[in-house]
């Protein structure tokens, strides 16, 4: 299974939503209930599926305007080859 | 001198003009850091305050090397302890009037602050390998960069590196020139004629509402100050602050350094979260970050399905450490509550719209008209009736409070 695909499983779990489709250009503002809160516990459940960890400023970066599942695959992708 | 006045101004139109005359980066950062250094030297007032501040900012540059070459939450959390221990003496904090000794050292150092929070994001991003290649000199052209010294914006180290890694004048041409100085004349405009006005007509008000209550008013009365001074204390911060923003960041624009953006109509906000996203946005997002999701995000660890109803728990936690930070009267920790209760009324209300009526239907809402005019009105007056606890010691903020109480009774 590719980091999208297990990413998209752990969207669906998150966001008790199953119908999520994720790409590579998918932003915050087009998940249902993609808010502050559920922002960590997102952050908290990749960690636990890829076992990587986030530092806090990545953390805030990704709630930035100009992020998307993209910028979030290639970070998990980074810490993956580390 | 303070931002704002004649002498920084004219100051500021002559290092901006001898700026763009300095040819090489290593000259350049050798002219911010002296003119830097002359700003800190009008503000240190003894040498004991200049020790202090040197052992604050060298103690903190040497543990964050260290923790970038052994991360140690251990590490992290005991000199915190140290260091915010040493923040409460500093900032003399009234709780501490127990041991009358600590409150009357006479140490003095402007922007404390906004250092201590400048220093515990660095300790932490060093530990996590965030902040790379940093070097003292570095580290203390960002602690102590005259535009960002004694407050706002909260400039991340990442930041400061961008900028000081050429540190050329952002503003190019004549056009956009112009414009940078023309907000740094809105800025001294909104401090020295609109906020000096409001705050001159708000103590006018506060005054004569005492003078009032000291007998036995009728609400007919008192309501017309109680009103006035309600409204003026957020008009007032607002242009003060947002004025000093459009200076220092105008500012350091000129002498190279881009400032994240401080204020983005934060009177049109439409809940408390929101608004601190767009009120002195960057001590919103330091909270977020370095408080609220470090706190939160072990909530979550812990148990993610249940994590939620804890999360206004530690949006009290955040606020209330953030409104101590303030200020060293106990009026600041009230309105810390203030805003964590509103916080977290803000999540109660989006999660009672999403259990009864579904999440399609939260963002149907979020767009009603009425309802945007209904949320930014009612975040304004939670703001205003926040902000009454800004301006002094508790039994200062809560006396207008009691004359409008006393004129409400029969």
């Amino acid at each position: 299974m590719d980091n999208l695909c297990e990413l998209q499983e752990v969207f669906h779990e998150v966001f008790d939503d199953d119908t999520i489709v994720l790409k590579g250009t998918t932003t915050a503002a087009e998940v249902g209930g993609w808010d502050s809160l559920t922002h960590i516990n997102l952050i908290v459940a990749i960690e636990k599926r890829f076992k990587i960890k986030f530092a806090t400023a990545e953390i805030a970066r990704l709630k930035n305007d100009d992020q998307n599942v993209g910028t979030l695959l290639g970070l998990i992708s980074l810490k993956l080859e580390r | 001198m303070t931002v704002g006045s004649l002498e920084f101004l004219a100051l500021l139109l002559l290092a901006s003009a001898l700026f763009s005359l300095v040819p090489t980066l290593r000259l350049r950062r050798a002219f911010l850091a002296v003119c830097s250094a002359g700003f800190l030297w009008t503000l240190i007032p003894n040498v004991a305050s200049w020790i202090a501040l040197a052992m604050f900012i060298l103690s903190g540059y040497a543990v964050a090397k260290l923790l970038r070459k052994w991360p140690s939450l251990a590490l992290l959390w005991a000199y915190l302890v140290i260091l915010l221990a040493a923040f409460l003496v500093l900032k003399k904090y009234s709780f501490l009037g127990f041991f009358p000794v600590l409150l009357s050292i006479p140490i003095t150092i402007v922007g404390l602050s906004y250092m201590l929070f400048r220093q515990i994001h660095v300790l932490v991003d060093s530990m996590q390998g965030e902040a790379k290649h940093l070097t003292l000199w570095d580290y203390c052209n960002y602690q102590l960069n005259l535009f960002t010294l004694s407050a706002g914006p909260i400039q991340r180290f990442q930041d400061f590196q961008q900028s000081w890694a050429q540190l050329t004048p952002i503003p190019v041409g004549l056009y956009e020139l112009s414009k940078t100085w023309l907000r740094i004349l809105i800025g001294v405009i909104k401090i020295a004629a609109i906020g000096a006005g409001f705050l001159f007509a708000y103590t006018k008000s506060y005054s004569r509402l005492i003078e009032i209550g000291s007998g036995h008013p009728t609400l007919f009365v008192v309501l017309p100050w109680f009103i006035a001074l309600f409204y003026l204390y957020p008009l007032y911060i607002y242009a003060n602050f947002s004025g000093y923003c459009d200076i220092v960041i105008g500012g350091a624009a000129l002498l190279g350094i881009s400032l994240p953006e401080n204020f983005i109509k934060p009177y049109l906000s439409r809940n408390v979260i929101d608004f601190w996203t767009r009120f002195h946005r960057t001590l919103g997002f330091w909270i977020r970050d370095y408080l609220f999701t470090p706190l939160y995000k072990v909530v979550a660890e812990q148990d993610p399905a249940t994590a939620k109803s804890y999360a206004f728990g530690c949006y009290f936690i955040a606020f209330i450490l953030a409104g101590v930070w303030h200020g060293s009267t106990s009026n600041f920790a009230v309105y810390g509550l203030i805003h964590g209760f509103g916080a977290s009324a803000t999540k109660l209300w989006e999660t009672y719209l999403v259990r009864t009526r579904g999440r399609p239907y939260l963002k149907e809402y979020l767009q009603i008209r009425w309802v945007r005019v209904v949320a930014i009105a009612v975040t304004l007056h939670f703001y205003a009736f926040s902000i009454l606890f800004f301006p002094g010691p508790l039994d200062k903020c809560l006396a207008p409070i009691r004359i409008l109480v006393r004129a409400l009774k029969p």
